[in-house]
C-alpha cells in the first residue's frame, strides 16, 4: 500500500491555518502566556513558595512515601482518562484514516504528553522534598527522580491504552494506591505516630537507582514506539474526543460539557437491569428515581464515604479554612443525585412528558440531596470531634442543620446551566475580567452562605451549644424553603430559573 | 374539553428574519380526530407544530388547544405530548425504567398501563434494559412513541413520527395511532407518508391547503 509521507501534509495544513490568522498572532499568544506566568508567580511568590518550600517542614517520611505515592495515581488516572495517545479531532477525522504513517501521527502527542508528565513528576518531586521535614538531609537527586516516575507513569497509561487487556486493573489499582496514601495521611492527622524509616536515600544510592529508571524507561519507549501504529482506533478516537472536549471547555470557558462527558462515559460502560424500584416504591417518583441512580453510582458513595475524613488532613490549616471546604465538600456530596436536575433544567423535553409542576419536581428531587449532604456533613464533623479536633458540643448535629443549605446549593448549581458570555465584561486594574464564567462559578457555591453558623462556630471553635444547631437548621431550612418557592412555580414545569 | 376542538389555528404568520415560513394559516383538529399534515420539507410544517406545542411564538395569529392558551402550564403538559423537539434522557435510566416513570408521574401502575405490551408491540422488550443513548435511532424513535403513547393525553402532536422506522415499526405505530384516535385522544402530526398518515387514521392535508 502507499504510504502518502505526512510532513507535507501536517505543512500543508499548518500553513493554511496559519493564513486565516492576524500575522505573528501566534508569537502574540506565546507572548500573553509567558507574560501572564510570569505575572501570577509575581503577584503569588509568598503563596507557591508556602506551597512548594514552607518555612516550617512537617511531613514525615512516610508521609513523604504517601504524597508521592498519590501524585503519582493521580497523574496516572488523569493521563489514563486522557488517553494518553491521543489527536486532536480534526486530526482524528482526516488523518486517521489517510494513507499516511500512524507512528509518525502519534509521535507528537507521546512527545507532548511524556514531557509534561515528566515535568509534573518533579514539579510534585521539588514540592514533596519542600514538605518533609528532613528536607535538608535529602538530594536534590530526587527531582531528577521525580521526573523519571512521571515518565513511567506516563509510559505505563500508555501501554495499558494500546493493551488488549489489564488497562481496568491498572485504573483499579491506581485507585487503590490513592485511596492507601490518602489514608496513611489521614490517620497521621488523627494523631497515629507513623513508623520511622531508614534514614534519608543518599546521593551514592539514588544514582544507581536512577540509571536503572533509566534504562527501564529507554526499554519501555523503545517498545511503545514500536508498536505505536497498533494502538487500536476506538481508543485514539476516544481519547481524540476528551481531548477535543477539554479543549472546547477551556476555550468556551464551560466546564459542564467536562461533567457530560464524564457522566455519559460513567453510563456507557456500565451494565444495568431495570429495577422494580420505581414499579413498588411508596416514594414520589421523582425521590425514587434519584435514589435507583444514586445507587447506581457506588464508587461515587465509596469515594465520598472516605473522603468525610479528608477534613482531618486540614486541622494544621487556618480554621477558616476548614470551615469553607467542610461547607463546599457537603455540596459535593449533596451533587451526586443532581444529574437529573441538570437534565431537566437544561432540556425540559421529559419536564414536560412527567408534566409535574416546578415546584412539585424540586422538592422531590430535594430529598436525596439533603440526605446525602446530611450524612456526608455528620460523618464529616464526628470524625473531627473524635479526633479531638472540636471543642465539646453536638457538632454531629449541626451536620443534619447543615443539610438543606448544602442541598440547596447543590441544586442551584445544577440548573445553572451554561456559562453566559453575553454579558458585560468587567475592566480592572489588571486587565478585562469575563464576568460569565465568574457568575456561572458562583452560582450554587453563593447558597452555601445559609451555613454561615457552622462556618462560624467551625471558625470560632469554642464550644458548640444546641441553640447554635437550631438556628443553623431554621437558616438552613427557611432559606431552602425560600430558595425553592422564589424560583419555582405551580404553573409551569420547567426548571429553569426565572 | 370536548367542547372545543382540539387545535384551533387562525391567521399565523412565522418569519425567519425576511423569510416567511406561514402566511395565513388556519387550521383546526376537531377533539377526538386526527390530522396530518403534509408538504415537502422547509414549508413550515415543524415550525407550524412547534407554535401549536406552545414551543415557538408566532408573529400574528392566534391558536387555541382546547379552548386555552397553550403554555408551559401543567395542565397543558398533562393534556398534551409532542414529539416536535428532540428526545433527552435521564443518564442511567434504562429505556423500561424511562416508560414506568412515565406512567408513575400520571399516577398510573406500571403494570396495568402496559408497558411491557408496549416495549414489545414496537419491539424494544430485548434492549428494555439499556440505556436509551445506547439505542439505534430507530429504536430511539420507538422508545419516543411508547414514552409519548403510554401516557394519559388528550392530543398528540407529533412531528414525522414514521422517521428512522423499519416497515414493522411504521405499521405498528400507525395502529396505535388508530388505536389512540379510536379511544377519543386527538392528533395532529406532520408526515411525508400518506399511506402511513391513512393507516394512523389521520386526515391528509397540504400545507398548500392551510
Amino acid at each position: 500500500m502507499t504510504s502518502v509521507p505526512l510532513r507535507p501534509v501536517r505543512h500543508w495544513i499548518h500553513a493554511t491555518q496559519s493564513s486565516h490568522r492576524e500575522r505573528g498572532a501566534t508569537l502574540s499568544n506565546v507572548y500573553v502566556g509567558v507574560l501572564f506566568v510570569a505575572i501570577v508567580v509575581a503577584m503569588f511568590k509568598e503563596q507557591l513558595t508556602k506551597i512548594f518550600w514552607p518555612a516550617d517542614p512537617s511531613l514525615s517520611a512516610l508521609g513523604s512515601v504517601s504524597v508521592a505515592v498519590i501524585c503519582g495515581a493521580l497523574l496516572l488516572l488523569s493521563l489514563r482518562r486522557l488517553g494518553p495517545i491521543t489527536l486532536s479531532r480534526p486530526a482524528s477525522y482526516f488523518l486517521l484514516t489517510a494513507p499516511v504513517s500512524r507512528r509518525r501521527l502519534l509521535i507528537p502527542s507521546v512527545r507532548i504528553a511524556a514531557a509534561a508528565a515528566a515535568l509534573a513528576g518533579a514539579a510534585a518531586a521539588f514540592a514533596i522534598l519542600g514538605h518533609t521535614g528532613s528536607r535538608d538531609t535529602l538530594s536534590d537527586l530526587l527531582i531528577v527522580i521525580g521526573a523519571l516516575a512521571g515518565l513511567l507513569v506516563y509510559l505505563i497509561a500508555a501501554l495499558a491504552q494500546s493493551a488488549s487487556r489489564g488497562a481496568t486493573i491498572i485504573d483499579r489499582l491506581a485507585s487503590l494506591a490513592l485511596a492507601i496514601g490518602l489514608a496513611e495521611l489521614v490517620a497521621e492527622a488523627a494523631g497515629w505516630t507513623p513508623p520511622t524509616l531508614a534514614g534519608p536515600p543518599t546521593t551514592t544510592s539514588l544514582v544507581p537507582l536512577a540509571g536503572a529508571l533509566t534504562l527501564v524507561l529507554l526499554l519501555g519507549f523503545g517498545l511503545l514506539v514500536r508498536d505505536l501504529a497498533r494502538t487500536r482506533n476506538d481508543r485514539i478516537l476516544e481519547s481524540a474526543k476528551t481531548a477535543g472536549t477539554l479543549f472546547d471547555a477551556a476555550f468556551g470557558m464551560e466546564p459542564s460539557w467536562i461533567t457530560d462527558m464524564v457522566e455519559r462515559r460513567y453510563w456507557a460502560n456500565r451494565r444495568l437491569r431495570s429495577s422494580h424500584l420505581l414499579r413498588v416504591a411508596r416514594l414520589p417518583v421523582l425521590t425514587a428515581q434519584d435514589l435507583l441512580l444514586t445507587g447506581r453510582r457506588l464508587p461515587r458513595l465509596f469515594w465520598l464515604a472516605g473522603a468525610t475524613t479528608l477534613p482531618l488532613l486540614l486541622t494544621s490549616t487556618p480554621r477558616w479554612l476548614l470551615a469553607i471546604v467542610l461547607l463546599y465538600a457537603t455540596m459535593i456530596a449533596a451533587r451526586t443525585s443532581t444529574g437529573t436536575i441538570r437534565t431537566d433544567a437544561g432540556n425540559p423535553v421529559l419536564s414536560r412528558l412527567v408534566g409535574l409542576t416546578s415546584r412539585q419536581a424540586l422538592y422531590q428531587r430535594a430529598w436525596v440531596p439533603v440526605a446525602l449532604a446530611g450524612v456526608w456533613a455528620t460523618a464529616a464533623l464526628a470524625l473531627l470531634q473524635l479526633t479531638g479536633n472540636l471543642a465539646p458540643g453536638p457538632w454531629w448535629a449541626l451536620g443534619i442543620a447543615l443539610a438543606p443549605a448544602g442541598a440547596a446549593a447543590a441544586i442551584r448549581k445544577a440548573r445553572t446551566g451554561f456559562v453566559r458570555n453575553d454579558l458585560l465584561p468587567l475592566d480592572t486594574p489588571m486587565g478585562t475580567v469575563s464576568t460569565g464564567p465568574l457568575v456561572n462559578s458562583i452560582a450554587g457555591p453563593d447558597l452555601l452562605l445559609l451555613g454561615l453558623p457552622t462556618l462560624l462556630a467551625l471558625a470560632q471553635n469554642k464550644p458548640l451549644s444546641w441553640s447554635s444547631v437550631i438556628l443553623q437548621a431554621a437558616i438552613a431550612v427557611m432559606g431552602a424553603r425560600a430558595y425553592l418557592n422564589a424560583t419555582t412555580a405551580e404553573t409551569r414545569t420547567e426548571l429553569t430559573p426565572r | 374539553m370536548v367542547d372545543h376542538p382540539a387545535v384551533e389555528v387562525s391567521g399565523l404568520h412565522v418569519s425567519y428574519g425576511s423569510t416567511p415560513v406561514l402566511v395565513d394559516v388556519g387550521l383546526v383538529v376537531p377533539s377526538g380526530a386526527g390530522i396530518c399534515v403534509t408538504g415537502e420539507n422547509g414549508i413550515g410544517k415543524s415550525t407550524l407544530l412547534r407554535c401549536v406545542s406552545s414551543l415557538q411564538q408566532p408573529d400574528e395569529g392566534t391558536i387555541r388547544v382546547f379552548g386555552g392558551d397553550p403554555g408551559d402550564t401543567p395542565e397543558f403538559w398533562r393534556a398534551v405530548v409532542t414529539t416536535v423537539e428532540p428526545p433527552t434522557w435521564y443518564p442511567g435510566l434504562t429505556a423500561r425504567e424511562h416508560a414506568e416513570l412515565v406512567c408513575r408521574a400520571h399516577g398510573q401502575d406500571p403494570a396495568a398501563a402496559g408497558v411491557d405490551e408496549a416495549l414489545e408491540r414496537f419491539g424494544l422488550t430485548a434492549h428494555a434494559d439499556a440505556i436509551p443513548p445506547s439505542l439505534s435511532s430507530g429504536q430511539k424513535q420507538r422508545l419516543t412513541l411508547v414514552l409519548a403513547l403510554i401516557r394519559p393525553s388528550s392530543l398528540l402532536i407529533l412531528d414525522e413520527p414514521e422517521q428512522r422506522l423499519d416497515p414493522d415499526g411504521k405499521a405498528a405505530v400507525a395502529a396505535m395511532l388508530a388505536e389512540y384516535i379510536a379511544d377519543g385522544g386527538s392528533l395532529l402530526m406532520a408526515s411525508h407518508d400518506d399511506a402511513f398518515a391513512a393507516a394512523s387514521g389521520a386526515s391528509v392535508t397540504t400545507m398548500d391547503e392551510l
